[in-house]
This record gives C-alpha cells, sequence and structure tokens, in this order.
C-alpha cells in the first residue's frame, strides 16, 4: 500500500506539471465544453435571426394578381422578367433566393374548386428558404380556404373534423434526460478516455523512452505495487477529465441564451448529492478500465510515437457505442446493460431522466468494476513480462 | 558480494526481431553459461565488445532480468527467489542519466528513497551527506529538465545510492559523459570499494579498466573468455597495451567459437 501510495504521489505530481495533460485532460474540457455549447447556441441563433429578417429576392411565373398583391415588401422583393430557365439558372447563382410558378389552368382550377399545382425552386443549401416560401403559399392557401368555405356556405369545423391536442405529459426531467442525458455521457465518455490516453502515454512509454524504467525496476518494491500506482493516477486524470465536462456542461447550460425557467430549474434539480454519487460509482471503474486497457496495449510500445499510433484507433472504438447511447430506441436492457461504454451511456441517461432501474445499476456497476480489475489483471500481465518493459 | 554460477539467459525472438537480425532462429543465446564472483572491498569489471552480453549479465545481476539457467546470489541472495531482498542492497547506474525531467532533485532522491523503504531521519541524514558531497544542494530545488547533464549525473548517482546499498552495480557508467562528469563517476567507484562495498562494471574504455580494477573478466559473443585479476592479465599480456590484449583475447575466441562450430 505504501509503494502504491509513494509511486501515486510521484506520478500525479509528474503529470500536474505537464502542460500537455493539464490541456487536454483539465482545460480542454473545462473551457470546451462551456465554448461550444455557448458559441454554436450563440452563433444559430445569430444566424437564424439574419436569415429570418432578409428580404428574399423571388420571382413568379404566371402568377395571378391576389398572390402578388399578398406579397409583404418588407419581406420579398419581386424580380420581373424571369423565365424558368433564367430564373433557375440566378437561383444556382445565388442572384435569386426562389421562384414561384404557376400552372395556365390555375384560374380554371380556381374556378372549379379544383386543386392546383404550384411549383417553388429554391436551393436548399439556403438557410429558411423553403420554409418562408411554405408560409408563403400556406397563407395564400388559408385566404383561398376561407373563401370556399364561404362560398359553400359550411363551417371551418366541417372540413377539419379532428382537433387535436398533444399532452406531453414526461417531466421536465425526463424530457432533459433524452437530451442533454445523451449528450453527457457521450461528451464525457469521450474526454475520459483521452484524459487517461496522455497520462498513460507518458507514465508508462514515457519511462521506457526516458529510460527511468531500469531504475525503477530495481527497487525492492512488486511491479504489481509500481504498476497500480501508475494506473490509480491515470484513472484520476481520466475521472478529472470526465468531471470538468460535467461541470463545463452544467456552467454552460446557466449561460445559455433562451433556456427555459423550468428546464434550468430541473438542471439544477438534477445535480444533486444522488446524482453525484450514482455517477462517480460508475465513473471510477470506467476510469480505471480505461487505464487498465491503455496501459495493457502500450506496454510493449517503445516510443511516444508507437505508443500514439497503437492506442490512436482505440479511441474510434470508444466513440461508437457512446454514439448509439445517443440513438433514438436504444435503451438499457438486460442485453445493452452489459455492454461495456453503452451501458453508462444508457445509464447516466436515465439517472439524469429519473428513471433507472435498480436492478440495472447494480449490474452497470459491478460489470465495470469486473472489467476494471480484468484490465488491471491484463496490464500487469503485459508489464510483468521483460519483453515488453524493455 | 556477487556470486555468479553457470548462468546463461535466452531470449525469444518475435518475427520483427528475427528479420531485424536476419536469422531463422527462435531465440538467441545472449549470455552462456558464465561464472564469476566479486568480492568486498574490490572493483570488478566486465568487458567485452558492443552486444556480447555485459548489459545482460548486469541486468540479471541487478534482478532486471532473469537468468533463464545457472544462479546468481548478491549478498548470499539468490534473484531469482529473493529479487526484493536483492535489490535493497544493490545501486544501479548506467551512463545514461535516466531522470524525471519534472522533478526536482530533492523529489527525485526522496521517492526512491520511500521506495527503497527508508525511515524519514535516515533518508534526511544520507540525502544531506550525499548532497553536501556532490555539491547538489545549490540545484536541489531546480527541475531537473533545466540542468546540465553534469548536474543530472550527481542526481542520478544521489539516487543511486540513497539506500546506501552494499553492491553497487555501473552499466557503462561514463559513456558519452564528458572528462569531468566521467572522473566524477571514477571517483564515486573508488569511493564505493574505500567502504567496502562490492563494484561491478562494464566497460570497453581500457583506461578506466587500467585506472580502477582489481578483478576483470572478458564477455564475447555471451561466452566468458577471460577471467582473472587485473594483475595476472597485465602480466599475461606484457609487451602489448592493454587494448591490444584485448583485442587478441577476444578475436582468438572468436576463432576458437569459429573451429568449435564450422
Amino acid at each position: 500500500m505504501k509503494t502504491i501510495l509513494t509511486v501515486f504521489k510521484k506520478e500525479l505530481i509528474d503529470t500536474l506539471r505537464d502542460r500537455r495533460t493539464l490541456l487536454t485532460a483539465i482545460l480542454m474540457p473545462a473551457i470546451f465544453i462551456p465554448v461550444l455549447l455557448y458559441g454554436m447556441t450563440k452563433l444559430t441563433s445569430i444566424i437564424m435571426e439574419k436569415e429570418e429578417n432578409k428580404k428574399l429576392k423571388i420571382a413568379m411565373l404566371d402568377a395571378p394578381a391576389e398572390f402578388i398583391s399578398k406579397l409583404d415588401t418588407a419581406k420579398f422583393e419581386l424580380v420581373s422578367g424571369m423565365t424558368l430557365e433564367s430564373g433557375r439558372d440566378q437561383i444556382l447563382a445565388d442572384s435569386l433566393d426562389a421562384m414561384v410558378g404557376f400552372p395556365s389552368n390555375y384560374v380554371s382550377k380556381m374556378a372549379e374548386m379544383k386543386t392546383s399545382k404550384v411549383n417553388v425552386w429554391f436551393k436548399s443549401t439556403n438557410l429558411l428558404v423553403k420554409d418562408r416560401m411554405t408560409e408563403l403559399i400556406d397563407d395564400f392557401e388559408n385566404d383561398i380556404l376561407d373563401q370556399r368555405i364561404a362560398a359553400l356556405e359550411i363551417t371551418k369545423d366541417a372540413i377539419y373534423p379532428i382537433d387535436l391536442l398533444r399532452f406531453n405529459i414526461a417531466s421536465p426531467k425526463e424530457q432533459i434526460g433524452q437530451t442533454v442525458g445523451g449528450f453527457l455521457p457521450y461528451i464525457f465518455i469521450i474526454f475520459c478516455f483521452m484524459g487517461c490516453m496522455y497520462p498513460a502515454l507518458d507514465l508508462i512509454t514515457g519511462e521506457k523512452e526516458r529510460g527511468t524504467i531500469e531504475t525503477l525496476l530495481t527497487v525492492p518494491a512488486s511491479k504489481f505495487n509500481i504498476l497500480l500506482g501508475k494506473v490509480f493516477t491515470i484513472a484520476l486524470v481520466g475521472l478529472s477529465a470526465a468531471v470538468m465536462t460535467i461541470i463545463g456542461l452544467f456552467l454552460a447550460t446557466k449561460f445559455l441564451p433562451d433556456l427555459p425557467e423550468d428546464i434550468l430549474e430541473s438542471l439544477s434539480a438534477i445535480v444533486g448529492w444522488k446524482f453525484i454519487a450514482m455517477l462517480f460509482a460508475m465513473l471510477i471503474p470506467m476510469a480505471i478500465f480505461f487505464a487498465g486497457v491503455i496501459s495493457a496495449m502500450i506496454v510493449r510500445a517503445k516510443s511516444f510515437k508507437e505508443a500514439q499510433s497503437i492506442v490512436t484507433p482505440v479511441s474510434f472504438i470508444v466513440i461508437v457505442p457512446a454514439l448509439v447511447a445517443v440513438l433514438p430506441g436504444i435503451e438499457l436492457n438486460w442485453t445493452t446493460v452489459m455492454i461495456p461504454i453503452l451501458n453508462v451511456a444508457l445509464a447516466t441517461k436515465e439517472i439524469v431522466a429519473g428513471t433507472i432501474q435498480p436492478a440495472y445499476y447494480i449490474v452497470v456497476v459491478v460489470s465495470l468494476i469486473i472489467l476494471a480489475l480484468i484490465s488491471v489483471a491484463i496490464s500487469y500481465r503485459q508489464f510483468s513480462k521483460e519483453s515488453m518493459i524493455l | 558480494m556477487i556470486n555468479v554460477q553457470n548462468v546463461s539467459k535466452t531470449y525469444s525472438l518475435n518475427k520483427q526481431q528475427k528479420k531485424e537480425l536476419q536469422t531463422t532462429a527462435n531465440s538467441i543465446n545472449a549470455v552462456n553459461g558464465i561464472s564469476f564472483e566479486c568480492l568486498p572491498g574490490r572493483i570488478y569489471s566486465l568487458l567485452g565488445p558492443n552486444g556480447a552480453g555485459k548489459t545482460t549479465t548486469l541486468r540479471m545481476i541487478a534482478t532486471i532480468l532473469k537468468p533463464t539457467s545457472g544462479e546468481i546470489k548478491v549478498c548470499g541472495e539468490n534473484v531469482t527467489s529473493s529479487p526484493n531482498l536483492v535489490r535493497s542492497k544493490i545501486g544501479f547506474l548506467t551512463g545514461s542519466t535516466n531522470l524525471y525531467d519534472r522533478l526536482t532533485p530533492g523529489e527525485t532522491v526522496e521517492y526512491f528513497a520511500k521506495l527503497h523503504g527508508m525511515d524519514k531521519k535516515h533518508y534526511e541524514e544520507r540525502k544531506d551527506m550525499l548532497f553536501t558531497t556532490m555539491g547538489i544542494h545549490d540545484f536541489s530545488k531546480k527541475r531537473i529538465a533545466q540542468m546540465s547533464t553534469g548536474m543530472k549525473q550527481k542526481v542520478s548517482i544521489a539516487r543511486s545510492m540513497i539506500h546506501d546499498p552494499e553492491v553497487v552495480i555501473f552499466d557503462e557508467p561514463t559513456s558519452g559523459l564528458d572528462v569531468i562528469t566521467a572522473n566524477n563517476i571514477i571517483d564515486l567507484i573508488r569511493k564505493c570499494k574505500e567502504e567496502g562495498k562490492t563494484v561491478i562494471f562494464s566497460s570497453h574504455i581500457m583506461s578506466e579498466v587500467d585506472l580502477l580494477c582489481d578483478d576483470l573478466a572478458i564477455i564475447s559473443k555471451g561466452d566468458l573468455v577471460f577471467k582473472d585479476t587485473m594483475d595476472n592479465f597485465r602480466k599475461e599480456f606484457s609487451g602489448i597495451s592493454l587494448t591490444q590484449a584485448f583485442i587478441q583475447v577476444v578475436e582468438n575466441a572468436d576463432h576458437n567459437q569459429k573451429v568449435e562450430t564450422p
């Protein structure tokens, strides 16, 4: 135990003095998430506002006078003298936003109270153009509908027999579980893995590259205790990265623009002692599992470069199950509960939503502890081989 | 005291190693049944060309590698069955300083003292003595990355000697060092001898060997091809330089090996 603590303390001091590890494991997750969330939300709202207020340049082909008169000149600028070909060319060249074309039989179809086709040409790459044009046509269609209802002397109820009312009875907590709950584990699992990766490269491969491993193996301490001291340091940095990610995410939500009050209140309610304790009970064995796996994989590497080339592809393997958890329809059950990483992501989602079943949660934690022990045992086996460490 | 009895070390080769060594053999013998004894208060030198098996032998004595066969005892303790007892009695030093760049000398030495299980009082006394003798106090708070090679070598020595080992193993301790730093190492080896420690060191610098050692062994291609006192070696090859004598021993051994395995 004394050896483990000695190695742990030394490795922690050494790691905390490494700027690269600090940047990747602590600063990046703490700053990256708030900046990403706040920045993206702000940027999106600015772009959307700009697009909504932009005066759209539109052309019309054979448009009836009542449609042209309905055009709000503050929102639309009518470009005249267009043919089908020139209009399409100008849309492609971005000098025209959209074009509306009415068929030659439009007037007769309307007179016969029949459906007429109306064509709209636009480029999907131009944000909101399609929505704004649909809104314009819908308004015009509603006017025609009102005229037909009046002419037929019927009420609107005759046309709309069903008035659909939707009641979402999911609590704000459950709604957050679906959104934040899916995104949160995806981010903290990746940062936890990256947080383990950099100190592992330094503490395992770095020891070989510097030649310090030789001297370390001549001290009267077991290789197992030396390895445990290293694995615990690696896991602690990974855990810190995950925690910093979570803190960053919750801080970011506090400053997000236009976030409803009830969502904010629910977020504050989620971050209680129970949530923290349940999350830590999964994060600790997961970080040790990552530390053990990475250590076992890079023990044979003779240089940083070689170790990086071994461990980088694994980060993609970690991303996949974390990403799967975000997909709709993927839930915690007796199958998914046994899949490493995916089970952590799904369990986190349900903890946030407050719908986690105790039996599932216990299996997730126990399976993570077993995996952590197996990974440490494998890394010790590798670390014990002469050919691996020299 | 170090007792090496009929020790061999075989490395199994993977595909990559076979390719590098241009061989089809599944294993390679780094050391073949060597035996020698190093006594307290004497300096034993292990000589040999590059790849002869010197480092492998020293690593086996230092418990870093396990012998494939044979027996090594350090101060009466077997390196295979009681590695931790052996480790508590040895100090290991190489020419490359092998230190942690982000630690200070104080932190480095304290780390190794704790791993050797030293109590605080004994550690403080030893540290103070070593730091004073080698003038480390002046830069003890500086991080190792900011130090010169000479300073680093001093810290490396303090780290290896902090637990006052009975046996000191030097693996090419002066290789790549400047004259002044190399001289510090030579002084240290002499001091260890004066203190009655058992000293073994590997080298291929004959002037160092001539200056320091009492006994010597020459290894070539894993075989022990010469073993005697330094005085007897000088007598046997009087009239030629020590370097020429060394080359002659190695070349004769190579010739004999070729005759034995045509």
